[in-house]
């Protein structure tokens, strides 16, 4: 796709409240992403790309933006490396019209 | 918190609130957990609503709800690069009242039907996550927050927690979701003024438009995409199933396809201009009638999007959602009356109502639907592109004899997908829709 977008200008339109220094979705263990997973889809798949493809291999997420869909946990079924669950009560996503 | 409920209700979308609703107009004691800051604040949908769903728990919902536009001409577009051939219903029938849909904006509607549950007398609690189920055995004994001190207990416990269902997947009454089965959807909220909205498509004040479009807007993934009218906003978005988004070789974002949506020649004069104020996400289970999972068990039942209820050739989910939540609710009350325990055996009447009603009924009619679709792409690309094509064909004039542009259009149809392949494809979608 030839298209750069932006998905950060999209998400600053958003209302988040969010629980600092308590991410609700982790990778379960990082070296599996980095070294048995090809393809990587968390890092194109994600709507608020949150996962990240670094030039070392490595996959980093950032679940600040998180619109809590799921997707990434659901697309991970070769390695279900993905830890996922929901915020604490009243945190993530504020969805002002949803 | 030691206190026991009749009933506690896991989320604050239509089936939770439909549920809820139900059982506290009856008198019983129950329990709404939500973990938005406020009912709608986690909540995505398109947004449709179908009145008779909701008519059929609160009748004359539409006094005070926060309707944005009723529909009254749905339009099915199917696309390619720079065209698109349409078709367009419209009827003045749906120019009545009491109308038959309206577009919605769920964080508003999903308030104002929490304000109805309140006032029917149950209590809810907000910004609290249910981490777990509480069993005892077999059997669902309550639900344990993040926060009140932890554990609450009730006689049935109706989860109503969203498609990813964690609850019931931790609880291990069904498995992970598949890619195949669910579709990912971006969309966003798009400001101008009403009259504005009003003469890009053609309707007056309080009428509304949709449009459903297939074609290259999805790059050959199953998926459409969609515009929505609301009062001073437009809604625009695209879904496709996640095994596609993953499996696609471009790699393409979702929020790509949306903003390739939005510049389509066809779509990018009917939203110029709109103030872009919120981007969601959102799954949508499509799996269909073989995707639905265990219903019902000794203290719990499911309903909603945690169920799988949503009939994707129609478009329509939140009807099934809040016939579920009703449906469950009813389940309770009936089986209170008679004083039996809601174990799995007395719960059991939940399915044989669902089974009874549209829900099922539709889910079974295009239980194949899913199947057919995702193996037979051809579908969303090739169809589109050929209609496209066909019409872009017969319309130009240029010269060349109507005799001979039929005779390309034919061609270029069998050179697609072979007579063969015409007939296969119109057989699969009959099989799939019978």
């Amino acid at each position: 796709m030839s298209t750069v977008v932006n998905v950060e200008e999209k998400l600053f339109q958003n209302r988040y409240k969010v629980d600092h220094g308590r991410p609700h979705i982790s990778i379960k263990k990082p070296e599996i992403c980095a070294n048995d997973c090809q393809s990587q889809q968390c890092t194109y798949v994600c709507p608020a790309a949150c996962y990240k493809a670094e030039g070392n291999g490595s996959v980093t997420l950032i679940t600040d933006g998180c619109l809590e869909c799921g997707s990434c946990r659901v697309i991970c079924t070769e390695h279900t490396n993905v830890a996922w669950e929901y915020p604490r009560g009243g945190h993530g996503i504020l969805f002002k019209f949803g | 918190m030691a206190e026991k409920f009749d009933a506690i209700v896991v989320g604050a979308g239509p089936s939770g609130n439909a549920a809820t609703y139900t059982l506290a107009k009856a008198g019983l004691k129950v329990l709404q957990i939500e973990r938005g800051e406020y009912p709608g604040s986690k909540n995505v949908q398109g947004a449709i609503l179908y009145s008779d769903a909701l008519e059929k728990i609160i009748p004359d919902f539409r006094d005070d709800a926060p309707l944005e536009r009723h529909i009254i001409e749905q339009r099915m577009w199917m696309l390619d690069e720079r065209s698109f051939v349409g078709t367009h219903f419209r009827s003045d029938d749906y120019n009545k009242p009491p109308y038959n849909r309206y577009t919605i904006i769920r964080a508003q509607f999903d308030k104002w039907f929490s304000s109805k549950v309140r006032e029917a007398g149950a209590l809810l609690i907000c910004e609290t996550t249910v981490e777990q189920l509480l069993m005892d055995d077999n059997k669902v004994v309550g639900v344990r927050c993040d926060r009140m001190g932890g554990d609450v207990f009730a006689d049935v416990v109706i989860l109503a927690d969203g498609v990813n269902s964690t609850l019931a997947r931790k609880a291990g009454f069904h498995g992970e979701l598949q890619p195949k089965n669910v579709a990912l959807a971006v969309k966003e909220i798009l400001f101008m003024p009403e009259e504005v909205i009003q003469a890009r498509f053609n309707i007056g004040e309080e009428e509304g438009v949709v449009i459903e479009m297939m074609g290259s807007v999805t790059e050959g993934m199953v998926g459409t995409g969609f515009l929505y009218t609301n009062k001073d906003s437009l809604t625009i978005g695209v879904g496709c199933l996640l095994s596609d988004f993953k499996a696609n070789p471009k790699k393409t974002t979702p929020y790509a396809l949306l903003e390739k949506l939005k510049k389509h020649p066809s779509i990018a004069p009917l939203i110029e201009g709109g103030e872009m104020k919120e981007y969601c996400a959102h799954l949508i289970p499509e799996g269909g009638y073989n995707a639905v999972p265990q219903l019902f068990g000794d203290g719990w039942m499911i309903a909603g999007d945690s169920a799988g209820f949503v009939n994707a050739a129609h478009r329509e989910g939140s009807n099934l959602a809040m016939t579920s939540g009703r449906l469950a609710a009813e389940t309770v009350i009936a089986a209170k009356a008679a004083g039996k325990e809601l174990n799995a055996k007395t719960l059991s009447a939940y399915k044989a109502a669902l089974d009874g009603s549209f829900v099922m009924k539709d889910l079974k009619k295009y239980r194949h639907l899913p199947d057919v679709l995702e193996t037979s792409p051809q579908f969303f690309t090739t169809y589109p592109e050929l209609v496209t094509r066909a019409a872009q064909t017969l319309f130009t004039v240029d010269g060349v004899d109507k005799a001979s542009k039929q005779r390309e259009i034919m061609g270029s149809f069998k050179s697609a997908r072979k007579l063969t392949g015409l007939v296969g494809d119109a057989f699969k979608l009959w099989r799939a829709t019978r």
